[in-house]
């Protein structure tokens, strides 16, 4: 118990230590714009298969089961609402980030944990560069220009995969779904959702980078290393899901 | 005079302590052999000198300036005019040959790209490189990666280079080549402290000595001084370095 609580104080520091060092030199010139461009293609181009696999997935799972379940008690024309609503301001953001935590975090873990142990990290400081600029900040940067437009192109599929379901499985119309779906959401729903993913992003390349410039034990601690990041930005998207819901339910309220 | 001067030098890791009190001065032009038996803490001092590691206590004098308390980026430019070689080469697996050697000349120099170009070539050529500026790291024997490291290191043309156990694993004909080089760097006057267990390739490019022991320097001094010390301690060490 002990150990994990040491752990987790060491986490929080050092995250919080690498956070500030990467607010710093995000300043400073020049600014690595081609190692941001590569990483915006590994992250976000080369997620866009898996958004969209969940996102319409989702979409399509949610339709079936609350037009099955509200039909016995003649509510199947509520299916359009509902799923609308449930993905724009929750499922889309956070099973896109969920899944993004698996792939990106674990990648970036993996490929800056591997340059840890074979010394390619300190390689760059005696050359006197640093890694904060040279691998952190293309990662931050990437996945803060990427995950929030995979999130609204999942957002998008989502309610999509809803509205095939529902004319497909559910015989609703089409045109009353589209309907329905305008006449729901607002753009504070769209917004509420779609303003995680920047807090999400954070989480998961911040951590991920920190897992991986902190590996120990050589190429078993990079597997270790990349099972944490994975586990600590699910726990961290989750649990911290719902205290951005409530942020955004007070600003709702004074809006 | 002296180009780096260490003082005192203390170190632990988690409680546990490495090194206790390391002194020894390294002058412009000269070459040091660091030596002592496995696990002593000799590539720990070399990581220090350009504060990979930070000292706990004691002074380091590089060129007249003590780098304990300097930050990440004060150290950058202690980190040009002294150069690291790493035991494996540590070269940049995502990057060529020829992308890892223009790395310091793109970071730190106003080259443009057809000097880049050149003097990657001139490099290449003399370190018996050429024609493998397109491949990869993994694409090269242990060996050449090695000489590809150093090649590194010394392109943007340092005051110093601090050779971590540049020979180990390597056949005599790769050890003879990586001799080669340092005593070509030592003729140029670069001052050099060399890491290393193997004792004939520290003989042959080495002027002075330090025997690491227990956290301390044990003995120092050139080839001759250490092998009539009544002590004996060099004798003792490659005695035991035979014996392993």
């Amino acid at each position: 118990m002990k150990t994990y609580f040491r752990n987790f104080i060491q986490f929080l520091g050092g995250t919080t230590l690498l956070s500030i060092e990467v607010f710093k030199e995000l300043w400073t010139w020049p600014f690595p714009t081609k190692l941001t461009i590569e990483q915006i293609y590994q992250v976000g181009l080369k997620s866009l298969p898996i958004a969209f696999i969940t996102a319409a997935s989702t979409g399509m799972v949610m339709a079936l089961q609350f037009g099955l379940g509200l039909e016995k008690f003649g509510g199947k024309l509520y299916v359009p609402k509902i799923v609308s609503l449930s993905i724009i301001r929750e499922m889309g953001p956070v099973f896109t980030c969920l899944m993004l935590a698996a792939r990106v975090g674990a990648g970036i873990t993996s490929e800056i944990g591997s340059m840890t142990v074979t010394q390619q990290i300190d390689a760059l400081r005696a050359l006197g560069t640093s890694p904060i600029k040279k691998v952190v900040i293309p990662r931050v940067v990437a996945c803060l220009f990427s995950i929030p437009l995979l999130v609204a192109i999942a957002n998008a599929i989502g309610v999509a995969g809803g509205m095939l379901v529902g004319s497909s499985d559910l015989g609703l119309d089409p045109q009353f779904y589209m309907q329905k779906i305008f006449e729901t959401i607002t753009l504070t729903d769209y917004f509420s959702g779609f303003a995680k993913a920047p807090f999400f992003a954070i989480v998961i390349s911040l951590v991920a980078c920190y897992y991986g410039l902190n590996v120990e034990e050589g190429t078993r601690g990079v597997g270790s290393a990349t099972t944490k990041s994975v586990v600590t930005s699910s726990i961290f998207i989750l649990v911290g899901d719902y205290f951005l819901t409530k942020a955004f339910w007070v600003v709702e309220q004074w809006l | 005079m002296a180009l780096i001067d260490v003082k005192s030098f203390k170190k632990s890791f988690r409680g546990k302590t490495v090194h206790k009190d390391i002194s020894f001065s390294v002058n412009k032009g000269e070459c040091l052999g660091l030596v002592g038996g496995s696990g002593v803490g000799k590539s720990v001092v070399l990581r220090s000198l350009i504060g990979l590691e930070k000292a706990d206590g004691g002074q380091i004098m590089i060129d007249g300036e003590d780098i304990t308390k300097f930050s990440e980026s004060q150290l950058t430019h202690v980190r040009i005019k002294v150069a690291y070689v790493f035991q494996n080469g540590a070269l940049f697996d995502s990057l060529t040959i020829f992308e890892n050697l223009a790395f310091p000349l793109r970071e730190h120099t106003d080259l443009n790209e057809n000097q880049i170009q050149e003097k990657i070539s001139e490099q290449l050529e003399e370190f018996g490189l050429s024609g493998n500026e397109n491949l990869y790291p993994n694409q090269l024997s242990g060996g050449m990666q090695k000489r590809v490291g150093l090649a590194r290191s010394i392109i943007i043309g340092p005051k110093a280079i601090l050779y971590d156990e540049p020979t180990a694993g390597l056949d005599p004909y790769n050890t003879l080549k990586i001799q080669e080089m340092i005593l070509r760097m030592k003729k140029k006057g670069v001052t050099s402290i060399l890491v290393t267990h193997d004792m004939p390739t520290a003989f042959a490019v080495c002027d002075r000595f330090c025997l690491i022991e227990d956290g301390r320097i044990k003995a120092q001094g050139t080839r001759d001084e250490l092998e009539n010390q009544k002590e004996g301690y060099l004798k003792k060490f490659i005695d035991g370095e035979r014996g392993k």
